[in-house]
């Protein structure tokens, strides 16, 4: 069977905007996510990050599990009423904000 | 072992690298209106499957890095390293759900007549993902060459 390709497209651009805004938020709003301290070889649950424990994982998790259920739940209700070039603005503006908030962070710290 | 991970990881990099430029060439040749099917589906598989093999790589690296670079020396000595890797790690992310997202819509789109518009749109998908890994492999071999210097 031919995977309908609008239907795929908009999924992706659904998954790829809720990746977007699941990367972004835990971090900056604190959230508690899986943290994993490598010295001590444990995984944890927390808001912040002390010593050489690191969020990476944990950020990226929310983040996989958010895009993820975007685009099964866009594959699945099949929205149509929002014209593609809008819906992939929206995604690569949400990408473009993740970039941005990430290079002011290194220009403020270098 | 985590020489051979640091090699498997900088191998599958450049490959994931390769195979998301291919993919974002021919998505923007395919939105030109000069048909890539058979291209699109092939880098359709290899570039997703490379992308996730580096993450993989990339992530049981990653204690290591912490330990045994960043807290041994790396924030002392090039603290601005540090804060470019960090980038480069963001960078990685991003571009895992762009590449993934544009080959599963390249896919689709390469099986039947997909209008203009999104076969723009998975254009622009891909070659953002590519200017990222692009962007992580140089900001990679950077913080590299600082930590072995």
């Amino acid at each position: 069977m031919t995977p309908d390709p609008e239907r795929t497209l908009r999924a992706a651009l659904a998954g790829i905007a809720a990746f977007a805004v699941g990367y972004l938020l835990p971090g900056t709003l604190q959230l508690p996510v899986l943290v994993y301290d490598p010295a001590a070889r444990a995984f944890s649950v927390a808001r912040v990050v002390q010593g050489v424990s690191m969020r990476y994982y944990g950020d990226l998790l929310v983040a996989c599990a958010a895009g993820i259920a975007a685009a099964a739940a866009a594959w699945a209700l099949r929205p149509r009423r929002t014209p593609i070039a809008v819906a992939a603005g929206a995604a690569l503006s949400l990408v473009a904000l993740d970039v941005a908030f990430y290079l002011s962070r290194l220009l403020a710290a270098v | 072992m985590n020489r051979a991970l640091l090699v498997a990881h900088a191998v599958l990099g450049f490959t994931a690298v390769m195979a998301a430029t291919h993919h974002a060439a021919h998505a923007v040749v395919a939105a030109l209106g000069r048909p890539q099917a058979r291209a699109l589906r092939r880098f359709g598989w290899i570039a997703p499957a490379s992308v996730v093999a580096q993450a993989i790589a990339g992530l049981l690296l990653y204690p290591s890095y912490r330990l045994h670079v960043r807290a041994a020396f790396l924030e002392r000595t090039a603290p601005a390293a540090v804060q470019w890797f960090d980038l480069k790690e963001h960078l990685s992310a991003l571009a895992l759900a762009l590449v993934i997202g544009a080959a599963l819509a390249g896919r689709a789109a390469a099986e039947g007549d997909a209008p203009r518009q999104q076969r723009w749109s998975i254009a622009a998908l891909s070659s953002t993902g590519a200017a990222f890994l692009w962007a992580a492999a140089v900001i990679g071999l950077y913080v590299t060459s600082r930590g072995a210097g």
